[in-house]
């Protein structure tokens, strides 16, 4: 025998898989409360991203445009599908709904402001439109959602897009959900409820339940926009080839689709890690979809979920999209550290919050600048990868410029392998 | 007053022609409306409009103002989101009548479907007939009144605002969140005051009304999981 050897050691069991830390403090929590967990942020499990992709640069088979001397367009127009006042912004980063409710006042116009500063777009979010948004903003997105906080007429006019909204990544299939320590009194009144109520609002449309109703819903808001405004429908990814084709025959003039990755105010821990499909191959499915009708060039498509550079945004652009909507970057831009507890309404940063003690900490301009300067910088990264790959206008990045470096990312998305042509799946439109 | 005949006539063009006449004269009258959807859309013009037979979906939606008089029957989501005014309907009208309310009376002489008043944050809705399952759920203001029979889980999750009922049976029919209380003085003023207006044979002491739980903390099923460990034993033997 060995001498060598100690007698009696207990092996160390370091990694626990499943049994980590993370799930025996949830089970902790329901045998406790005896209930589900309510949860600010989008889903923080991993998910596909965007950077499984690479750009492919030019070097002898095309030419590269001069990053520093030569131009390229980022301008982009949004719903031209029916709508005889498209929307026109300069960059195609628009700002996500998020509720006056979920976010304070001082927040709200700080983004607002960054839209100016910038030349997009704000989405207004759940519980009316803010007036001091409104003044603000650059344009105005205006949500038309099941509940009608605060909506009005008032609301359909002062629209510069509208967003018909069908659901959110975070928590599709679910409604809006505010809780009782963010209504305050002022947020009451903007929504026509009681005080420090928690809010649970309803998941469909009181005024049109199904497809078959939207057409003639989407004659009516044609009717009262005299066809002017362009309609979105905000989407979910779920079951994106589906939605997608009834969207399209419903009438609007784009979609905003938004992965599983996207975030909220408030949300069941449930349904942000296990409802929906991640943004890449929900894009994918949809480009898919558009292209399959003959629509792509008219639908416009804005995507949103878990965009945080302009690596995104050219690659997203790249596999068909017109646009990303930025909600979670656009308030880390601001200063929120992703704490996940904007549902508590404690956010010392005075973003998530409507204590008007943290409320005060908000540098609205300074908050502003910070914004515009997110949105500047992540155009032009998403323009440096551009113009590399010999292109004069962002839009101009296609499909064939992008490969794949995992397996999977292969598979979602149609896209071939780097160092090879192959495509383990269904190839999307290209052949090489 | 302008007669228009809306049988050759899109959406767009009937309402712009309903426009045009309240500009004129103040007074119009549709005939053949063959049961067209988006009527009288957001119609902001002062004056009064007669639709002579039966509507289709959204007749009057976002109405702001105008008088609207439906002769017949209409669809689903007659008046929704509407903004002031007034919509009379002679006959009987489908579901999700007054959806999202905010303002002006909607009178159906007949009966309604399913989710009359959803989600309405202002106005008065009066059903003279009876009303299907659901009636002012999710109410944020305003007055649903019911003269007729009620259906299931009325005011179910209401926030605000107040339901006058008369159906004898109306304490077997709420829904939850909700609890039944007396009729008060200026309440019961304002109803006869109605009655009077719109030429129904009511009497506001017959009337009760369904409200929201003060405290605001609504209760559900979700938060609540009915698990009944018994049952489950009996069924077992
Ligand atoms: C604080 C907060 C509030 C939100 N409120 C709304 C809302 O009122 N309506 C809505 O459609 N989406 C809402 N969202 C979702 C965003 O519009 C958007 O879909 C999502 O944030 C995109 O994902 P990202 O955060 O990864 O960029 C909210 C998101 C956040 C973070």
């Amino acid at each position: 025998m060995n001498s060598t050897i100690k007698k009696d050691v207990e092996p160390k069991d370091v990694q626990h898989g499943i049994w980590n830390k993370e799930t025996i403090s949830e089970i902790d929590y329901k045998a406790g409360a005896g209930k589900h967990r309510i949860r600010g942020c989008g889903a923080t499990r991993y998910m596909p991203t965007f950077d499984d992709l690479m750009v492919l640069p030019s070097q002898l088979s095309r030419m590269s445009l001069d990053t520093y001397r030569e131009d390229c367009d980022t301008r982009t127009v949004l719903g031209k599908r029916t709508a005889t006042r498209p929307l026109v912004i300069e960059t195609p980063i628009m700002i996500a709904g998020m509720s006056y409710g979920a976010l304070s006042k001082e927040a709200k116009i700080a983004l607002a402001k960054a839209t100016a500063l910038t030349g997009t777009v704000i989405s207004n979010g759940e519980g009316g439109l803010l007036p001091e948004e409104l003044e603000n903003s650059y344009r105005q997105s205006v949500q038309i959602l099941p509940s009608r906080f605060g909506f009005s007429k008032r609301n359909i006019e002062a629209a510069d897009m509208l967003e018909f909204l069908v659901g959110i990544g975070a928590k599709p299939g679910l409604s809006g959900h505010l809780m009782g320590n963010k209504i305050t009194k002022e947020i009451a009144e903007f929504r026509q409820l009681p005080v420090g109520i928690d809010l649970h609002s309803h998941p469909r449309h009181g005024d049109a339940f199904g497809a078959d109703d939207l057409v003639v819903k989407m004659e009516q808001l044609r009717e009262l926009t005299h066809g002017e405004v362009p309609i979105f429908m905000k989407i979910a990814a779920g079951r994106v080839r589906d939605d997608v084709k009834i969207a399209v025959k419903v009438g609007v003039d784009g979609i905003i689709l938004d992965g599983a990755q996207g975030g909220t105010g408030a949300a069941p821990v449930m349904a942000t890690r296990h409802l929906g499909i991640p943004t890449m191959p929900a894009l994918v499915q949809a480009v898919r979809t558009l292209e399959e009708m003959g629509v792509k060039d008219e639908v416009s498509l804005i995507v949103s979920g878990g965009v945080t550079d302009g690596a995104d945004l050219a690659k997203v652009i790249a596999i068909g999209a017109d646009a990303v909507a930025i909600g979670t970057g656009a308030m880390v831009a601001m200063g929120c550290r992703v704490c996940l507890r904007c549902h508590t309404g404690k956010c010392g940063f005075g973003i998530g919050t409507q204590n008007p003690e943290f409320r005060k900490r908000l540098d609205i301009d300074g908050a502003a600048e910070r914004v515009a300067n997110y949105i500047k910088a992540m155009t032009a990264e998403a323009v440096l990868l551009a113009k590399a790959a010999g292109k004069t206008r962002l839009k101009n990045l296609e499909r064939e410029d992008l490969r794949s470096i995992t397996l999977e990312a292969c598979a979602m998305t149609g896209i071939p392998l780097v160092g090879s042509n192959y495509v383990f799946g269904e190839r999307f439109g290209f052949e090489s | 007053m302008e007669h228009i005949n809306a049988a050759d006539l899109s959406t767009s063009e009937l309402n712009k022609k309903i426009i045009q006449g309240l500009k004129a004269g103040g007074e119009v009258s549709i005939q053949n409306p063959h049961s067209m959807h988006n009527i009288a859309t957001g119609l902001s013009r002062p004056g009064t409009v007669t639709i002579q037979g039966s509507t289709g979906f959204y007749t009057g939606g976002f109405l702001e103002g105008s008088t609207v008089i439906i002769e017949g029957n209409a669809g689903w989501y007659v008046g929704d989101n509407m903004m002031d005014g007034e919509l009379l309907i002679r006959k009987n009208t489908g579901c999700n009548a007054g959806t999202y309310l905010s303002g002006g009376t909607v009178v159906i002489y007949g009966s309604t479907g399913s989710r009359v008043g959803y989600g309405m944050k202002g106005g008065t809705i009066i059903v003279c007939g009876s009303v299907g399952a659901w009636a002012g759920q999710m109410t944020l203001g305003g007055k649903l009144i019911v003269l007729g029979k009620l259906g299931a889980d009325i005011g179910e999750s209401m926030y605000r605002g107040a339901i006058f009922v008369r159906d004898k049976d109306a304490e077997k029919k709420l829904g939850s969140n909700v609890f039944l209380d007396h009729i008060q003085a200026g309440e019961a003023r304002e109803l006869e005051e109605l009655f009077k207006r719109y030429g129904i044979d009511a009497k506001s002491e017959a009337f009760q009304v369904i409200r929201p739980l003060p405290s605001g903390r609504h209760s559900y099923a979700l938060f609540n999981p009915e698990l009944k460990p018994e049952l489950a034993q009996k069924m077992r033997s």
